[in-house]
């Protein structure tokens, strides 16, 4: 039970969900994009969290943790994958540059929607973090005031 | 001044602050993990262990149940306490079980029962100064 460990939890959890939005925005900006470097259309991304331990093999953390003294240390960003389940969108313009040998472009699997959707849970969750930031700051500084008066 | 009690209300009032910082970090690893798969909310147990050692007490006043807390190592048997909360029925497909506007409201209710405690401790404090003088 430290100071400031609350802080870091919602600093942990603003800085997962600013990330997060980052990749949305890659997904919004790259759905018309059908040539990237290796020439196939871009796929969508997709982030995932996981609850964060710092030093999990630590004995402090574990002895804590069984006292009921230890509630974790936040959020993390366990890594980026690409969808794959999505199917790519497939659509009829022999006169498109990336066309192939039947006319076809095959276009990203971003969904406008999906992603907007997402964008917004992203936000929300970013701005109730800062919430709980201004409130763990504000019951610090009242713990400051014993004795002042 | 050691043995004379007067920090008998200002000792629990303590622990009673303890249990309310430790419930705000596990509201904020709630908020922290609304969208991680599988993650069970944790809260904390501290106003029911405190209102157990007051009722469970023979003793019938306020003053001398306190006095009792306070004596020998009452006190610290009464800690609070983290659990998690997987009883809580989940109805989100990912398996987590966080309530975002759950979670809004006891930040928020805990910020102010935290406010009053300090205050009270405060007032404690006060109180003995005013005497002192």
């Amino acid at each position: 039970m430290s100071i400031f460990k609350s802080f870091g939890v919602n600093a942990s959890g603003m800085t997962a969900e600013r990330y997060r939005m980052d990749i949305i925005s890659q997904n919004v900006a790259n759905a018309n994009t059908t040539r990237t470097e290796d020439g196939t259309p871009y796929k969508r991304k997709v982030v995932t969290f996981e609850e964060k331990t710092l030093n999990p093999t630590e004995f402090g953390t574990i002895f804590a943790k069984s006292m009921g003294q230890d509630v974790g240390d936040g959020v993390k960003v366990s890594g980026v994958y690409e969808d794959n389940t999505e199917e790519m969108k497939k659509v009829y313009d022999p006169s498109h540059p990336d066309a192939d040998e039947d006319g076809y472009v095959w276009y990203p699997n971003v969904n406008i929607v999906t992603e907007m959707t997402n964008m917004i849970d992203s936000s929300r969750a970013y701005e109730a973090n800062a919430t709980a930031f201004t409130a763990s700051k504000t019951i610090a500084m009242k713990g400051l005031e014993i004795g002042r008066t | 001044m050691i043995n004379t009690g007067v920090f008998n209300y200002v000792n629990v009032l303590d622990k009673a602050a303890d249990g309310s910082w430790l419930k705000n970090e596990a509201i904020s690893n709630n908020i922290a993990n609304v969208d991680t798969p599988n993650y069970k909310r944790q809260d904390v147990s501290f106003e029911s262990e405190l209102q157990q050692a007051l009722k469970s007490s023979k003793y019938g006043t306020l003053d001398e149940k306190i006095s009792n807390l306070n004596q020998g190592n009452n006190l610290s048997k009464i800690e609070a306490k983290t659990y998690t909360d997987s009883a809580e029925y989940s109805y989100r497909l990912d398996g987590n079980n966080v309530d975002i506007d759950n979670e809004n409201v006891e930040l928020a209710s805990n910020q102010i029962k935290y406010n009053a405690l300090v205050q009270a401790i405060d007032e404690d404090f006060i109180n003995l100064k005013t005497v002192i003088k």
